[in-house]
């Protein structure tokens, strides 16, 4: 029988959803601590109610818990990001070409701070978690087509504080 | 260029000829730079493995876990059943009287739960309420039995002859059919017989036979002499011996022409047929033939 409670399909779905949960989270409140009690809390009620929920259901139900864990509850903090080193496979990359680089990347880190919350969410799901407007629209609880909004929304405004208009 | 066009391009959905629009726009290179730089944003450190082990250490070792009892709710209540039955059956078992019976040739002891024991003779049943024996000693007897029974409340022995009833003391109960022997080894026995009280002080005994008192002699063993093996008369109807006989070595006795209602003084071996066969005839100046399992007194010129 497929249940939630058994060890193996409950550690499968936390291993599928865990990361997702925590960067959820913590793209929309910049606060890594408050990430990693999500992912415990949404978890430890899912075990709760293990027999209720099906394996199917699990997953929004999880990211339900997550998204209703903080509702109004903590004030959003600024999202620090890191960069993946080497990205790009320029080898002779001048002194000048890094502090371009590094000037960017600023600039993008205050962008996105600057972002609504569901805007930056839904912004570094995708870029980040390589999550497809279906995916984020069923966690967000929306339809595709506002994540489409958001998302065209983000690129603008990002964009635009980047370039400085 | 359709609605949201930028989150269409940066899902790859956009037409050829959008696409191809959207590249000569001025926009195109930030937002190239933008797609490209953002495709190397990490999300901080999460260990997928480390975060399930405290989930299970910390949180759902302690958490009441809530179990389904689906699976298990129809054996559930299949051993809800079972369980009342057994409860009930086990109540309705415990109230019932538990008894223990002796076939012909046969003797067995019984303690009861006060340590009082009866000592059962061939051919008899006691039956008594193992429940109730705190508060009511009571024991019901058909055939014979020797009592010993220990000091405490009122101790009573049912038979259809009447009761006997004592307070701790040995005594020895004989109820046969037509017959009913009560005698006292040790302190007092009460004996009701057609609603009369007889006592009996030790060494004595009360006998009906036919449904009359007869004389009761005085006593020289300290235990009825069947707990020795041996079955002894003291002025009992010749029939009444030879019953006993066939419950002592579980055989059929038959007469012929011999008056079974003439008194009979004397003992005979339980363990000996030949010796009690001998016993019986020899005073009584009858012979007898054996055949088998049946035995036949006849009259005739006692034996040599």
């Amino acid at each position: 029988m497929n249940n939630v409670c058994e060890d193996q399909i409950f550690s499968s779905i936390f291993k599928a959803n865990s990361k997702t949960i925590f960067n959820y989270i913590y793209y929309k409140f910049g606060n890594e601590e408050k990430a990693h009690d999500a992912v415990q809390e949404a978890f430890v009620k899912l075990w709760e109610n293990c027999a209720k929920v099906t394996p199917e259901k699990a997953k929004s139900y999880v990211y339900t818990v997550a998204n209703n864990l903080y509702l109004n509850v903590i004030k959003a903090e600024k999202v620090r990001l890191k960069y993946a080193k080497g990205a790009n496979d320029r080898t002779n990359e001048s002194p000048e070409f890094l502090m371009e680089e590094k000037e960017y990347q600023e600039k993008l880190d205050r962008a996105l701070n600057a972002l609504p919350e569901n805007q930056r969410t839904t912004f570094l799901l995708n870029r980040i978690d390589g999550k497809k407007y279906a995916e984020i629209a069923e966690m967000e609880g929306v339809s595709v087509k506002a994540i489409e909004k958001r998302m065209h929304l983000a690129l603008k405004s990002l964009r635009e504080q980047i370039d400085g208009i | 260029m359709q609605e949201n066009y930028l989150a269409k391009w940066l899902s790859g959905e956009l037409s050829e000829a959008e696409l191809a629009e959207f590249k000569k726009s001025d926009e195109y290179a930030s937002y190239q730079k933008l797609k490209e730089v953002s495709g190397t944003l990490k999300a901080p450190e999460f260990n997928v493995d480390s975060a399930l082990q405290t989930l299970k250490e910390d949180h759902i070792g302690k958490a009441p876990k809530v179990i389904t009892l689906n699976p298990f709710k129809k054996f559930l209540r299949v051993a809800a059943v079972i369980a009342v039955l057994l409860a009930g059956s086990y109540f309705y078992v415990s109230t019932l009287d538990e008894s223990v019976i002796t076939g012909f040739a046969e003797h067995s002891e019984v303690t009861l739960p006060d340590n009082s024991e009866i000592f059962l003779n061939a051919g008899t049943k006691v039956s008594f309420s193992k429940k109730d024996w705190d508060t009511k000693r009571n024991v019901s007897l058909e055939g014979e039995a020797f009592f010993k029974v220990a000091k405490g409340k009122k101790f009573t022995v049912s038979t259809d002859h009447g009761t006997v009833t004592v307070l701790g003391t040995q005594f020895n109960v004989e109820n046969r059919e037509g017959f009913f022997e009560v005698t006292c080894y040790e302190g007092l026995v009460s004996v009701t017989h057609n609603n009369t009280e007889t006592k009996l002080p030790a060494g004595s005994s009360f006998v009906v036979v036919n449904g009359k008192i007869a004389n009761s002699t005085k006593l020289s063993t300290a235990q009825p002499t069947w707990m020795n093996n041996e079955s002894s008369f003291e002025s009992i109807p010749l029939g009444y011996v030879l019953s006993e006989l066939e419950r002592q070595y579980n055989i059929n006795v038959k007469t012929e022409n011999v008056n079974t209602d003439l008194l009979f003084t004397g003992t005979f071996s339980n363990t000996d047929l030949n010796m009690a066969l001998k016993s019986i005839s020899t005073p009584s100046k009858i012979r007898y033939k054996k055949e088998g399992d049946n035995v036949l007194f006849y009259a005739g010129n006692a034996t040599q």
